[in-house]
């Protein structure tokens, strides 16, 4: 099994683990700003991130994950806006039930999980997004071997 | 074919000093599609701007991409520029490198890299754009206000005052709401009759109000602008255009003293046909169905209809529903108090003279059961000694609610001085947990509660009330001085927390507008749109949204009003058209869409045949009320449905664009 | 083969509702090819209802056919459920694919169904070494929904514990995701993208599934490692909360994936974070369409 273990870890080690692609979903009008905020406030933080904005958590689809997965990217952050404060009203609650359950699911069939990052992340909290990019980029690239290549393997 | 424009802004040194600019305009230049690629020093400048329309136009592109700062700040200054040339503002798009690359990096080529992919992204996202029109829909400028307390008034008032027709529903027999039937309002003890019966009548008297009182809203069905509303108006036995009220029906019903008025919250009694107060709006009677003995014995009673000069009186009335469409509706459904059953250790329901406050304001009344005279309810003797319990309910996340209702503590030091201006020599003792005072004047009213009518003030909880020997034992903490305190007092007085008006959940439901775990209904942003429900075209005024005094549910109701009477100030109503679309040939009907989506925007479409047979049953979006959020795509397994400005497809190219 | 007491009770109700014109369709089960087999029978007049019967062989669950175009255009039907299929009738219910009012719902008793290699060998008895594992942690011997309903004659399916069903979701919870992926990589690596899975299943009903859907084409359709996962991993996830483990994907399967390790271990988390079961009461908000505010927020930073 340890065999095993290290064949594809050898077998999938990526080319540039060390400058991982990490997709970050957020939403318009909570985390999307408070990324804003962090570059208003000039701090500085990881520049492995890629932003992609949608207008809500209850717009970011499960399958954007494994899109982003499928393209390489090595993590994948979703963020929006704390429960309670959800411009659309719900849109957050919906998807947490999603989120979650998906999120056991990809675990169960062997995605590891430390890649898929979840956060609430309000328009005020630039301090916030830039904590989690940082942190997630450090996980990111001490992870070795690639988890996701349940999707990716060609 | 696609022919995108991409222009880089340096922002001065803002971008071009972390991100190489004229690397990000060559990289921009080798994406297929791309026909022009710029950088210029301030593109939201004038000379900026004009340069990017003198390129839409000579080029003439069919989508822009600026490499800019965010699109919060100037997405609306470009998009203005883009449709000054023709171009659709939603083919436009903004790759955020200021402050989401070049003012939080610092390695110029891992920044620049950055920028170029976000650009990437922009341009492919910008491809797939498809022309969005916002949606215009027709407004008919008539307004539903539903409840006639303080807040309904104002707004139907201020509406009708601004030459639009209003429908007020209430469904007491009466308006006037909880405001009638206080005595003198804090701080500055005016009359509530005198400040409110005007206003009642007002509104009666309006040309540009029908009212509607002893009626319900059936049901309410469509979205802003065109809302079909159903109002049960409820058989009153009485026609109402022949009626002068001049009360001979009710003097003659024999079943006089045996109901309980509702209006005087228990406090006195009311006969079978009756008018809930002498000063009600509109002044005609309602025969109660369940207590006329009409009713009640098989037709034999007609007292009333004997009394009657007009013989207005007609026991076969129906119900009646009327049918009103409407664009925009207030709801204004007020409060109710607390059971405060769950607080036995207070007797209240079992002790006669321990009461609530409203009650006690029946009692201060000049037009209440005792003429304004404050007597016990227990043997009609005027108390010398009375106990107020403020925070019966309130603040009390254990056996109530865990909020404030924010008008007890002004409520009670106002009956703590009507009681010492009363009643001369007599001892009022107030156990509060704290004291909220913090409108103009309130303070001082407090104050002076405290200093000028001798109220005594106890900061603690009282734990138990007994009666003995006629007198009611309080019981209680004062923690202020450590002390255990026992009063003996004629009457105690609970300040009983406010809670919304019973059945106002069933009303948000049918109105599909959304309230809080206590069912005050919430407001479509708490500090920035307090007037709004979260459905458009329903607006919120008064109680119904929490705990508030007079004054601001008079503010609500107006802003409730100046809001509709903005929306009317247009033929149209636009709604910003980056809204959900169904496709009807893939989907399935399963309604997921439905459930996740919160403003009710959903709705079922049957597709009939020639010959008018349902061939299939397909969800369909109501443009109105659709605002683009887009739970219903991630709600669907099929991808039957998608959002404008967010398609699947360009966020599908939008992750392709980053493929490494 | 013999008439059971059972098979007469469902003949005579079959009989009745197609003579009263309750019904013009109803969806049953009949003598199969073999002894140990039993398939769909479908019935439009009362006369045919003679070949109708019920036992330890009718493995199918024939609510799949309510979702077929075909089927619905008889309006009112009839169909034979056993407790687990039953409440695929419900989701559908719930889901808005049927009518309560256009199904007359013909509960079985049952007490367990016998695996359909065993049965094909010859298996004729009924226990826990031969029964399907659905059939072991079984808790709807009785529909929990029913118009008409047919008692068993089996006996009660004796439990001694030492079978335990869908074990191998313990071991591979314990695995670590290398052990997991490498796991599910093999498995995955069989399917040969016939989408049986799906057409066996009473809840997928898409008319368009999302695999078909190109444009953007989000699940690969090519049949090797990554469409593969893709594809099993959405059917997972669509069926997450909404599968009533009637286990007709893995058996529809023809090169035998394990689905219902997967089914049911996303049942077990759908009911450990949302206390929901699918299937168990029409009048219940599927766990997708609604949410709480105290809802599972641990895993969120």
């Amino acid at each position: 099994m340890e065999d095993k273990d290290l064949k594809t870890a050898a077998k999938t080690t990526d080319k540039n683990s060390g400058d991982p692609r990490i997709i970050a979903f957020v939403c318009n009008w909570c985390t999307y700003n408070g990324a804003d905020l962090a570059g208003t406030s000039r701090m500085k933080y990881s520049d492995n991130v890629r932003v992609i904005k949608l207008p809500c958590t209850g717009r970011i689809d499960p399958l954007f994950i494994i899109e982003a997965f499928k393209k390489g990217a090595k993590g994948v952050l979703v963020s929006g806006c704390h429960p309670g404060d959800c411009h659309y009203t719900s849109g957050n609650y919906h998807s947490r039930r999603k989120y979650a359950t998906f999120r056991d699911l990809l675990g169960y069939l062997g995605v590891d999980l430390n890649r898929v990052e979840f956060s609430w992340i309000s328009a005020s909290e630039g301090n916030k997004w830039v904590a989690v990019i940082n942190e997630f980029t450090d996980k990111i690239k001490s992870l070795s071997g690639n988890s996701t290549d349940i999707f990716t393997k060609k | 074919m696609a022919r995108i424009g991409v222009f880089v802004c340096w922002c001065g040194s803002n971008i071009a000093g972390t991100v190489d600019v004229e690397k990000l305009r060559e990289e921009a230049a080798k994406i297929p599609g791309v026909v022009s690629a710029s950088d210029y020093k301030y593109m939201c400048s004038d000379p900026g701007q004009n340069s990017l329309r003198n390129v839409i136009k000579e080029q003439k592109l069919t989508g822009v991409v600026l490499a800019a700062c965010s699109p919060h700040m100037h997405e609306n200054t470009f998009r203005k520029a883009a449709v000054k040339e023709g171009l659709n503002p939603y083919f436009v798009e903004i790759a955020n490198i200021r402050e989401q690359v070049s003012w939080v990096h610092e390695d110029k080529e891992r920044a620049t890299a950055k920028a170029v992919d976000l650009m990437k992204m922009m341009v492919e996202k910008v491809k797939r754009d498809r022309p969005v029109e916002d949606v215009k829909v027709p407004l008919n400028k008539k307004a539903l206000v539903i409840g006639g307390g303080i807040s309904g008034i104002q707004a139907a008032l201020d509406i009708a005052n601004g030459g639009v027709e209003v429908i007020l529903v209430e469904k007491e027999p009466s308006i006037g709401g909880r405001m009638i039937q206080l005595d003198e309002t804090f701080p500055t003890l005016d009359c509530s009759s005198c400040i409110m019966t005007p206003k009642m009548v007002e509104v009666n008297q309006h040309p540009n109000i029908k009212l509607y009182t002893y009626s319900e809203v059936e049901d309410i069905s469509g979205y802003i602008g065109n809302f079909k509303v159903k109002i049960k108006k409820k058989a009153r036995s009485v026609v109402e255009k022949d009626c002068t009220g001049c009360g001979e029906c009710w003097n003659a019903c024999p079943m006089h003293k045996n109901v309980k008025s509702e209006f005087n919250l228990n406090l006195s009694e009311r006969t079978a046909i009756y008018v809930p107060f002498p000063q009600a709006v509109p002044l005609i009677p309602v025969l109660d169905r369940s207590v006329c003995l009409h009713f009640k014995k098989g037709g034999k009673c007609q007292k009333c209809y004997d009394a009657c000069g007009p013989k207005c009186i007609n026991f076969d009335l129906q119900d009646e529903i009327i049918e009103e469409t409407v664009g925009a509706i207030v709801a204004s459904t007020g409060y109710d108090l607390m059971d405060t059953s769950m607080y036995g250790e207070y007797g209240y329901g079992k002790y006669k003279d321990v009461i609530s406050g409203l009650q006690f304001e029946r009692l201060l009344s000049a037009s209440g059961p005792t003429e304004g005279v404050i007597k016990r309810p227990s043997d009609g003797k005027t108390p010398q000694t009375i106990v107020f319990v403020q925070c019966v309910g309130s603040r009390d996340p254990e056996k109530g609610v865990p909020y404030c209702s924010k008008v007890c503590c002004m409520y009670t030091a106002k009956h703590a001085k009507l009681f010492a201006h009363k009643v001369h020599g007599s001892q009022s003792y107030v156990f509060y947990i704290d004291i909220r005072s913090t409108s103009k004047g309130y303070e001082e009213f407090v104050r002076g509660t405290m200093e000028q009518d001798g109220a005594i003030y106890l900061r603690g909880r009282v734990s138990k009330i007994y009666e003995d020997g006629g007198k009611l034992i309080v019981k209680g903490a004062d923690t202020l001085s450590g002390n255990q305190v026992e009063i003996a007092a004629d009457m105690v007085v609970l300040a009983t927390g406010v809670i919304p008006k019973k059945g106002s959940d069933k009303l948000a439901q049918m109105l599909g507008i959304s309230y809080d775990k206590y069912g005050f209904y919430t407001e479509s942003h708490p500090k920035l749109r307090p007037a709004e429900s979260s459905t458009a075209g329903i607006f919120l005024a008064g109680m119904a949204q929490g705990p508030r005094d007079i004054p601001e549910s008079v503010v609500s109701g107006s802003a409730a009003a100046s809001k509709i009477l903005g929306l009317f100030s247009k033929n149209e109503y636009e709604v910003e058209g980056t809204i959900a679309n169904v496709n009807e040939a893939t989907c399935v009907a399963c309604f997921y869409c439905r459930r996740v989506c919160a403003y009710n925007a959903i709705s079922k479409k049957e597709i009939k045949d020639r010959s008018g047979k349902v061939v299939k049953v397909v969800a369909s979006v109501n443009p109105g009320l659709c605002t683009g959020c887009g739970a219903c795509v991630n709600a669907c397994f099929s991808k039957s449905i998608d959002v404008k400005g967010f398609m699947d497809d360009q966020i599908y190219a939008e992750i392709k664009a980053l493929a490494i | 083969m013999a008439k059971t007491k059972t098979d007469e009770k469902l003949q005579k109700i079959a009989k009745d509702l197609l003579e009263s014109k309750e019904i013009s369709l109803l969806i049953g089960y009949a003598g199969g090819s073999n002894p140990g087999r039993m398939r769909p029978f479908f019935i439009t007049k009362p006369e045919e209802t003679e070949k109708l019967s019920f036992g330890k062989y009718a493995v199918q669950d024939l609510a799949v056919f309510l979702k077929k175009p075909e089927v619905k255009k008889f309006g009112k039907i009839g169909i034979v459920v056993k407790g687990c299929d039953e409440k695929a009738v419900n989701a559908l219910i719930q889901e808005f694919q049927i009518s309560r009012d256009d199904v007359k719902i013909i509960g079985v008793e049952c007490n367990g169904v016998i695996r359909q290699n065993l049965a094909d060998k010859g298996e004729t008895k009924v226990s826990e070494s031969t029964v399907y594992d659905k059939c072991l942690i079984c808790e709807e011997h009785t529909p929990v929904l029913y118009d008409f309903i047919v008692e068993s004659e089996e006996p009660e399916l004796a439990v001694s514990g030492n079978v335990k069903p869908y074990a191998d979701i313990e071991k591979l919870e314990a695995m670590s995701a290398v052990e997991k992926n490498a796991f599910w990589a093999k498995e995955f690596d069989k399917c040969i993208k016939c989408y049986a899975c799906r057409q066996a299943c009473p809840l997928c009903y898409c008319s368009r599934c999302i695999v078909e859907k190109n444009m953007p084409q989000w699940i690969d359709t090519n049949s090797e490692e990554t469409g593969n996962a893709q594809w099993n991993l959405i059917r997972a996830y669509h069926l997450s909360g909404r599968c009533i483990g009637c286990g007709e994907c893995e058996r529809a399967c023809p090169v035998n994936i394990p689905l219902m390790l997967i089914n049911e271990k996303m049942a077990r988390d759908v009911y450990k974070l949302f206390g929901y079961k699918s299937g168990k009461d029409i009048d219940a908000k599927p766990v997708f369409g609604v949410f709480a505010e105290s809802d599972f927020n641990d895993f969120i930073k």
